[in-house]
């Protein structure tokens, strides 16, 4: 059952429509979106674009929709699903203010379909967002 | 409508003939694949760990220790009896021989200086972190850091030059690093000339069809598969033609009798436990920006048995090939990956990318007249002679 609400929370991520009705603004220069029923979320590469084989930083903004609770952490990842496999570096999060993060050491080490995966924790509840790159 | 022309220009200049698995990778698709192969050649990677990596005497000195067999414990070996600079610095061995037999095969050190880890396991993750670790090796050179300081102080041309790239000398174990970043410095300026591909390549580039003529029609197939259904460029990635990470394709890591080759995993965790890491008190990069690399790698069961993936920059002549030296030939390469078994490799994610390609003989001989293509016909010319300490 549980695995059952992880994909369909999953499924929500990353079919949602762009449509944000958010209790905090997510910066308008981030420009990749996510979004689960509680969860907003935007994100840039630092630098942009992301190259294959240099490491690089992600901006990201999370915001609870009207009534959420507040995302207080987060865990970011990445993984190529057509190749089943993720990065060979973990990245290191750190807090940038309310809603704010900074991940640092990502790398991308092939082209091809990359999925951002980001894990929220918000009000004891984790939520996972998803969001493709495809890096040339 | 310039972009219409440039495709229709690219589609005439390829003349690349499409596999019919190929028929969903367009010729707009193709070119762009075939582009970032290029251009050649590219800037060496600056090194914020070592002070002298571009410093005339620094450089000097390494190639004068690279060749100088007196680095070795019983005065024997040097670098280059295994990187041999007029064997396109490697040794022609399945696997490399120093003061006793070794489990891999010799990695050329042509364009090294692009590479961000160092060794098969990418156990060093500098240049010169890599070149302190076979000095020590005792199945290697054998040194140790008094001895190396000592051969230093003793020659009056290397002590001048050590002056002159790192300043007065302070201990026995900071000459050792010193010596191990010149040779760093001297390594990274072994970057190999313009291949035909190279030639090729720009002739796409600037759209010029009468260049582009000149490569041969086998080449341009065997690069077709490349790109395409060989999928060999999505790890053998960007001009160097490395992604310069770490992948298991199929080569038994059994290393003998009883012994494993883990490759990758005791990579990682070698790495970590090194006094020699970018972390550690001799990296001169102060911001720590350097040590990204070292900072976030993840040790994993998943990089048990993977290797580096090498460069096919001058391949053709640093035969025998893989981890092991198990495969003679660059045709033995290429059936390698035509005819892989997939249950043999240990890595679920690899096992997802590498299919047998099931090539047929003319394929074959395609991927080897492209792979051939990547050779500096300069690759095997003497070396200059370095430069005196008294000119500098």
């Amino acid at each position: 059952m549980r695995r059952l609400l992880a994909a369909a929370a999953l499924a929500a991520a990353a079919l949602a429509p762009v449509s944000f009705a958010s209790a905090c603004e997510l910066p308008a220069d981030f420009g990749a979106r996510a979004e689960t029923l509680a969860l907003a979320l935007a994100y840039r590469p630092v630098p942009a674009p992301i190259v294959v084989g240099k490491h690089f930083a992600v901006d990201v903004a999370v915001c609870a929709k009207a009534g959420a609770p507040a995302p207080v952490a987060l865990r970011v990842d990445a993984q190529m699903p057509e190749h089943r496999h993720g990065m060979n570096y973990r990245a290191q999060v750190k807090p940038q203010g309310p809603g704010r993060w900074r991940a640092e050491g990502l790398m991308f080490h092939m082209p091809g379909r990359w999925q951002f995966v980001f894990d929220v924790e918000s009000g004891g509840r984790h939520e996972r967002l998803v969001h493709d790159y495809r890096l040339e | 409508m310039r972009r219409l022309l440039a495709a229709a220009v690219a589609a005439c200049l390829l003349a690349l003939p499409v596999h019919a698995s190929d028929s969903a990778m367009s010729e707009a698709v193709l070119l762009r694949a075939v582009l970032r192969h290029g251009p050649w050649p590219q800037p060496v990677l600056a090194d914020p760990s070592n002070r002298a990596a571009e410093h005339p005497a620094a450089i000097a000195l390494g190639q004068r220790l690279f060749l100088d067999p007196r680095l070795s414990r019983d005065g024997t070996l040097s670098c280059a009896a295994c990187h041999v600079p007029n064997g396109s610095f490697a040794d022609g061995r399945a696997r490399g021989v120093g003061r006793a037999p070794l489990l891999r095969n010799t990695p050329s050190v042509w364009n090294v200086g692009l590479q961000r880890w160092f060794g098969w396991d990418g156990a060093q993750d500098t240049l010169w972190a890599q070149s302190v670790r076979p000095i020590l090796a005792v199945d290697e050179l054998g040194a140790d850091a008094a001895h190396v300081a000592r051969v230093m102080r003793d020659d009056a041309e290397l002590a001048c030059l050590h002056r002159k790239a790192f300043g007065a000398p302070r201990d026995d174990q900071a000459t050792l690093v010193a010596a191990a970043k010149a040779l760093a410095a001297f390594q990274a300026t072994l970057v190999s000339g313009r291949t035909p591909f190279d030639e090729y390549r720009d002739a796409l580039a600037r759209s010029d069809a009468a260049a582009a003529a000149r490569y041969p029609e086998a080449a341009r197939r065997g690069l077709a598969i490349f790109v395409g259904r060989g999928n060999c460029s999505v790890c053998h990635f960007g001009a160097a033609f490395t992604n310069g990470e770490f992948h298991d394709v199929g080569v038994p890591f059994f290393a003998g009798r009883g012994q494993v080759d883990t490759g990758r995993y005791d990579g990682i965790r070698r790495l970590q436990a090194s006094p020699y890491n970018l972390l550690g008190t001799h990296s001169d990069d102060a911001s720590g920006k350097a040590a990204t690399r070292t900072r976030h790698v993840e040790l994993t069961q998943r990089t048990f048995g993977q290797f580096k993936t090498p460069s096919l920059r001058n391949a053709a002549l640093t035969a025998p090939y893989m981890h092991n030296g198990s495969l003679a030939t660059l045709r033995d390469v290429v059936r390698h990956y035509s005819e892989l078994d997939p249950q043999r490799v240990h890595s679920h994610g690899e096992a997802a990318l590498l299919q047998p390609l099931k090539l047929a003989d003319r394929e074959i001989d395609d991927l080897v007249a492209f792979l051939e293509s990547l050779t500096d016909p300069n690759a095997r010319a003497p070396l200059a002679a370095p430069r005196a300490c008294r000119t500098l």
